[in-house]
């Protein structure tokens, strides 16, 4: 009785570390993410969070550490047994990543086309379901470049959300839309988790999204984690580096001018 | 020192590509042969739009520079070999000369400038708006999703429109010297005939097999190593085209060399 109180991992990540080239991006990352919650990873530009998702959605290979995704080591698993869980994921890609080919609709359609012997008519019908959700009812039609900002977002979460997926990762979701949008946006991740009993793992650097979503906040900063916490124990933090990025102060970085006079002749 | 490390460079890189392009192929050949075994089956029907594209619609450019072709190189032919008395020599010079080397190649180079150049900008375009990244997410290959219906459609539709441009090619230069050496259509063609055998177009045709094979994955490595945005994808496609060419014109030598040498 005692062990259905645990809330079960659906992620962890264990002493993640990255480099691009001879850059350290990830310095020995850790975290644990449960069923049902939203995680926001919060951070500001080159912080890693966007590293750090790619490696969730095993885009990229890590230098060292694991990771475990729906109780599965990324690290171990072959390419089919990766493709057979990537169907229990779903990603909306900042920039929607629909398929400019195809309609709005197909684009929707396309993970069941491919990974279930469904009929047409119910794929079309199942379709239109995900996008009543999204808002979008009646755009099946059209193409992705006849939509706006807001609409390929909510159509990329629709194909997110398809096959019902168990873990959902949406990178900056409300990122360059204007803040009414961008709230409504914010309503149907909630949506989500709550109707669907999804983990979402929500990437942003946009306070009022994250603070308005998260059930947990991840702070990183310098492919470092700074903390992770609710949203009041993140607002009440007493990290400087913590507080800069919550009132947006810029950190200035103590610069050896040898150093930065190297720097500026290329000789580093 | 500088000229050698480029040259070096240049050469690694070549390795590099042919490695992969040959990796690439063998992957597309297991997708297309194990796919459905595996739950990653190549669907019919992006083969069919893809050979819709590159082939249906390459007909009217493909005849009309096949005629020029047929038509240029029987002029040349009547005035060279009018000099030995040898005219009527050139039907066969012509047959055999479409048949095994201008028919596989204008064809080549014609699709390599239309569909592989479209082939590089769609992928291109597909990476830098990470629909490639889309596809991994969602569990479906990119080699099998993309790759395969190109490389498909291309292997039916090239040899398929070089079997067309050597036809139309014959029948231009039969017009042209029908007349002009004083025999008939029905003349004309007999000599073709008996001046061509299966091995004639065997050759033409296995070399168009593999330019169609050069073409796709020439394109898809090009393609796929965008960087930058729009630039990108002009530049991508650009060196698509060239690349293209220049792997046909230089594939087309060897294979020659092997085949008569």
């Amino acid at each position: 009785m005692a062990e259905a109180q645990i809330p079960q991992p659906v992620i962890e990540v264990d002493n993640l570390v990255t480099h691009y080239g001879d850059r350290l991006i990830l310095k020995g990352v850790s975290l644990t993410i449960t069923k049902g919650e939203i995680m926001v990873i919060m951070g500001g530009s080159g912080s890693g969070k966007s590293t750090l998702l790619r490696h969730l959605m095993a885009l990229e290979k890590a230098t060292s550490g694991s990771i475990k995704l729906l109780g599965r080591e990324l690290g171990d698993l072959s390419q089919m047994e990766l493709y057979k869980l990537c169907r229990k994921i779903g990603v909306s890609f900042q920039g929607g990543a629909l398929f400019s080919s195809l309609t709005v609709g197909e684009n929707i359609v396309l993970p069941l086309r491919e990974h279930t012997d469904l009929d047409r008519m119910t794929m079309n019908i199942m379709a239109r379901l995900k996008l009543e959700v999204v808002d979008l009812a009646g755009f099946e039609n059209l193409m992705p470049s006849e939509l706006s900002g807001g609409m390929i977002k909510r159509a990329a979460l629709a194909r997110a959300i398809v096959m019902d997926p168990a873990l959902l990762f949406c990178d900056e979701p409300s990122a360059g839309l204007d803040p009414v949008v961008s709230s409504a946006l914010d309503e149907l991740i909630l949506r989500l988790r709550d109707a669907m009993r999804m983990t979402i793992v929500v990437v942003t650097h946009e306070l009022d999204s994250a603070f308005k979503i998260a059930d947990r906040i991840t702070v990183l900063d310098r492919g470092e984690i700074l903390t992770i916490g609710t949203v009041e124990e993140v607002r009440n933090s007493s990290n400087e580096r913590i507080q800069n990025l919550l009132n947006r102060r810029f950190e200035e970085e103590e610069v050896d001018p040898d150093e930065y006079l190297a720097r500026l002749m290329g000789q580093t | 020192m500088h000229a050698l490390e480029s040259v070096g460079r240049g050469a690694n890189r070549f390795v590099d590509a042919f490695g992969f392009g040959a990796h690439l192929f063998f992957e597309s050949l297991y997708w297309f042969v194990l796919g459905r075994r595996v739950g990653q089956r190549v669907r019919s029907e992006p083969v069919f739009a893809q050979m819709m594209v590159i082939g249906v619609s390459a007909i009217p450019i493909v005849s009309m520079l096949s005629v020029a072709i047929g038509v240029t190189l029987s002029m040349q032919g009547i005035n060279s070999l009018e000099q030995f008395g040898a005219q009527h020599q050139v039907i066969f010079m012509v047959a055999l000369s479409v048949t095994r080397e201008f028919g596989p190649l204008i064809t080549g180079i014609l699709v390599a400038g239309r569909s592989g150049s479209a082939l590089a900008a769609r992928i291109s375009t597909m990476v830098i708006s990470q629909e490639v990244d889309a596809l991994k997410v969602m569990g479906i290959n990119p080699v099998r999703y993309i790759v395969v219906p190109s490389l498909v459609a291309m292997m039916i539709v090239l040899p398929s429109l070089t079997l067309w441009s050597i036809g139309i090619s014959l029948v231009g230069s039969a017009f042209y010297v029908a007349p002009q050496i004083g025999t008939t259509m029905g003349a004309y063609f007999a000599q073709v005939d008996a001046s061509i055998d299966v091995d004639d177009l065997a050759h033409g045709l296995t070399k168009s097999l593999i330019f169609a094979v050069l073409i796709t994955i020439v394109a898809v490595i090009d393609g796929i190593s965008v960087k930058g945005g729009a630039e990108g994808v002009g530049r991508v496609t650009t060196s698509a085209v060239v690349h293209g060419i220049s792997a046909i014109v230089l594939t087309d030598m060897i294979f020659v060399f092997m085949t008569t040498g």
